[in-house]
């Protein structure tokens, strides 16, 4: 033992770590349902509480013209059961078992997930079935499925970072493209959807499209058996195909746009930038890069913005995933007063990388950090079963995980440096500022960076 | 997981240990719960419990400013910490080889903590922690619900009537001197537990605690806890919020059982029926049925040495009209309980919080913690199940009637943007 200096206690010498034990992404095996949705199915062993994924390509992206919102609703209204004005039943039938259901849209998909304890997967897959294959989808629920979607646009426009993420959206993508205008479609496009609606863009999704996967300790389950049964004959109402999802990109130039919300304390700042989609081979390079820029409370964003000069409680850049691009985004809220200085200080780290690279003891920790993160992150049913299903959603192939995982951990710091200048200049970075306008317009102007115009008043 | 047995140690500090092995991933979760929360802090120093959990991230004796995150990010290592009313959570789980240098991290911190504090480090924090109480409550539609209705619920001065988050006045007032005294009343080897779950062996786990924390000094007691009781309320305490938030909301709150008992069992049970997800019956009533609110919610905080606390929260256009629907709900519930299936279903729900709180080393490793600090028992985590199966129907009900009656709650009313 050895002794600190002084009077203090007695402490030991800081250890140093072996290598971190190997550890693989669970592997999927895969699978069809005849005339039906592919299926993987991965046995997780010790996981008791199993995940269902249903994803049918049914996702914003390819709402018919018009309909916008509708994929949305769809998924809320199959949650209502398959009895028009069933009520609670069906959330009570799940609930006896222990299982919950949810659905959701995005632009890409229509994703329908079931947990329920092992022990009660056939059950479970059986009311599922029921769902997926016959959901009353009734006026009446959808009517007020509609209203609280309605309620839902409010509630987002009023959150400082979910409004920031609307405007950067539209205004980084076109006006065609429907990545320009919320997933869950707009007040004029909601008030105009209908029971008829719905039911017509469920009755368009195409089974064999879709993917099933189920995971979790399913030793001692049927669970093949039972997921062939829930899905097998299930057919569309063979009603008009639905169109292709656009791939406009988005568009990448200087701009300082301000939503004003009178009143604000902080200004929840987005920064963006395009970048390709995840099939490109500097996906993972722009992952690192990310992850040295904002990704932990060391990373390059935080040790300024944060522990120098506490501007804020914490700042992330990351890559949004999109099915036909991706973005780059830095954001974070910070304190009113310092809007302008704290969009100068993180230009000056997203310029950084370009003019200085990133030093191998960066390079070193951001990979260990994405790759040796990945057994916590994926420890859980729920987790897999989500990233297998995501990663067939955009036709990436179940192995993605582990080629994504091997090409962060063999990436380099000069490769991480090029695809970042490659693909993210930091001198057309889309700023979004949700904030008091009349506090933060001017700052924003004097820092030079781009025009400033203030969002338009709904 | 299957359950493990678990390992329990007492270090001659005091420091107890808890380990459970847990061998699905090549993880080890490390936990340490200090008894110590907000409901510790004494008058014009709100918010210091969690200040100062800020601070625990700064440096300590063997540990530069900004090194516990660097070596723990560049392990892969998911690690946060947390304040609540009665304690302070500081995790990390990593990679089975990084065990032995989280251990000496955690030690380094409560054994040396104010070696490493300074002005520059204090002001920079405090500043942080503003910017946290912006994002979170104040810069957020509703977002400072809990704190007005915790004010409302308690009176002045009782330890749960001010969240962990504070005031910015407080937080602008606390010195230095504060913090090193704070760490000297309740950072030390008695006042903590510590758990590890994961890929571990048991004897060499408790082997390490020992080599890590065994030179840290005793500590101080600690100095009595404040009663936190309060019984159930008489009569509807409302407040008015004049914020411009998107819709007009009704958030009422509920004092219940403390949690330990059979009581907090039942009431929980009891608020999971009556709003707890789309089958719940205020769900069903108000949203479905009635088409009054555009969304219900109901949970439930659990807390051990004052009340356990239910929140009821509404958005509608009509908050009075939520209240009166509520109170009609709530007069039926405690007259007649609950009906078989629902105590059914609301009982097969727990099983299934029970296995997602605890599936995962990291939730696991919070759990044992949690029940060894507050009951001096970690392996009650697993009787939590089972507690919530042996409730009756009559019991939801006498806990429903009893803590939920109608006209007995505190509430806000919103009245939506101006």
């Amino acid at each position: 033992m050895t002794q600190s200096p002084g009077a203090g206690p007695a402490l030991q010498p800081r250890p140093v770590p072996g290598p971190v034990p190997a550890w693989a992404f669970p592997a999927g095996d895969a699978g069809r349902i005849p005339s039906g949705p592919a299926t993987l199915r991965c046995d997780l062993p010790g996981r008791r509480l199993a995940a269902v994924r249903l994803i049918l390509k049914a996702g914003a992206g390819r709402e018919p013209g018009g309909a916008e919102g509708v994929a949305a609703l769809t998924a809320h209204a199959l949650l209502e059961g398959t009895e028009p004005g069933g009520g609670t039943a069906l959330t009570a039938a799940f609930e006896r078992l222990g299982a919950s259901l949810y659905a959701s849209a995005d632009l890409t998909a229509l994703r329908i997930a079931l947990d329920v304890p092992v022990t009660r997967l056939g059950p479970a897959l059986e009311l599922f079935s029921a769902v997926v294959r016959d959901p009353a989808l009734a006026d009446a629920d959808v009517a007020r499925l509609g209203r609280e979607r309605l309620e839902e646009i409010a509630q987002e426009d009023a959150d400082p970072g979910s409004r920031a993420m609307r405007e950067l959206r539209a205004v980084m993508f076109p006006d065609e493209s429907r990545a320009s205008r919320p997933t869950g479609g707009s007040r004029a496009s909601v008030e105009a959807l209908g029971g008829a609606d719905v039911r017509a863009f469920y009755g368009s999704v195409v089974p064999a499209e879709a993917t099933a996967v189920v995971a979790g300790d399913l030793s001692g389950t049927d669970a093949d058996a039972a997921l062939t049964a829930a899905l097998k004959g299930w057919g569309g109402a063979g009603a008009a195909a639905l169109p292709s999802a656009d791939t406009i990109p988005p568009s990448s130039a200087a701009r300082i746009v301000v939503v004003d919300r009178p009143g604000s304390v902080q200004t929840y700042l987005s920064l963006g930038h395009g970048v390709p989609d995840r099939s490109h081979p500097d996906w993972p390079s722009l992952m690192v890069a990310s992850h040295v820029l904002g990704g932990g409370l060391t990373s390059r964003l935080n040790a300024v913005l944060r522990e120098d000069k506490g501007y804020t409680y914490g700042v992330r850049a990351g890559l949004l995933r999109l099915r036909h691009c991706g973005l780059f985004i830095t954001q974070g809220a910070v304190h009113t007063e310092v809007t302008a200085d704290a969009v100068a200080d993180a230009l000056t780290e997203l310029r950084g990388v370009v003019s200085r690279g990133i030093s191998d003891e960066e390079h070193g920790s951001s990979v260990r950090a994405l790759a040796d993160r990945a057994p916590a992150e994926y420890e859980t049913a729920r987790a897999v079963a989500a990233e297998l299903a995501d990663v067939s959603a955009n036709g990436l192939g179940a192995d993605y995980p582990s080629r994504y995982l091997e090409a962060v951990r063999s990436s380099t710091p000069d490769g991480v440096a090029r695809a970042y200048r490659e693909h993210i200049d930091p001198e057309a970075l889309t700023i979004i500022a949700v904030g008091d306008a009349e506090q933060i317009r001017e700052p924003l102007e004097k820092l030079g960076y781009a025009t400033v115009t203030v969002a338009a008043a709904e | 997981m299957a359950e493990q047995p678990l390992h329990e140690h007492t270090l001659g500090n005091g420091l107890r240990v808890v380990v459970c092995e847990d061998h699905v991933v090549p993880l080890a979760a490390v936990n340490i719960w200090y008894g110590v929360g907000s409901r510790h802090e004494r008058a014009g120093r709100t918010g210091l419990a969690h200040l100062f959990e800020h601070l625990m991230f700064q440096g300590s004796s063997n540990v530069a400013e900004g090194e516990h995150a660097a070596l723990l990010e560049s392990a892969g290592a998911a690690f946060n910490a947390s304040t609540s009313f009665e304690r302070t959570n500081y995790y990390e789980t990593v990679p089975v080889s990084h065990l032995e240098l989280a251990l000496w991290l955690e030690a380094d911190r409560m054994g040396t903590l104010p070696a490493a504090l300074t002005q520059a480090n204090l002001d920079n924090q405090r500043d942080v922690v503003k910017n946290e109480r912006r994002q979170r409550y104040d810069n957020q539609p509703y977002g400072t619900a809990f704190e007005r209705l915790c004010r409302l619920t308690f009176p002045a001065g009782h330890p749960y009537a001010h969240t962990p988050i504070g005031s910015m006045e407080d937080l602008d007032a606390t010195t230095l001197e504060d913090c090193t005294d704070f760490f000297g009343t309740w950072y030390a080897p008695g006042n903590a537990v510590l758990s590890i779950v994961g890929d571990v062996d048991p004897e060499q786990a408790v082997k390490a605690v020992e080599r890590y924390f065994g030179g840290l000094p005793t500590g101080p007691a600690t100095p009595p806890a404040r009663p936190g009781d309060l019984g159930p309320l008489g009569g509807v305490t409302a407040e008015d919020v004049d914020e411009d938030v998107p819709s007009p909301a009704y958030f009422a709150m509920f004092p219940l059982p403390s949690d330990g008992g059979g009581d907090i069992e039942a009431a929980e049970l009891a608020v999971e029926i009556l709003g707890g997800g789309s089958g719940s019956r205020l769900y069903d009533r108000m949203v479905r049925r009635d088409e009054i609110a555009t969304e219900v919610w109901a949970g439930v905080t659990r807390l051990a040495s004052g009340q356990s606390l239910a929140i009821v929260d509404a958005v509608g256009p009509d908050p009075a009209k939520i209240a009166e629907v509520l109170d009609e709900e709530l007069g039926r519930f405690a007259t007649e309980g609950p009906d078989a299936d629902e105590a059914a279903r609301a009982t097969a729900q727990a099983e299934r919080g029970f296995l997602e709180q605890t599936e995962t080393v990291t939730g696991l490793a919070n759990a044992l913690s949690q029940n060894a600090t507050q009951f001096g028992d970690p392996s009650r985590v697993f009787t939590a199940p089972g507690r919530a199966a042996a409730v009756t129907a009559g019991e939801i009900k006498d806990m429903a009637e009893r803590w939920m009656a109608p006209g007995s709650r505190t509430a806000l009313i919103y009245g939506g943007a101006s």
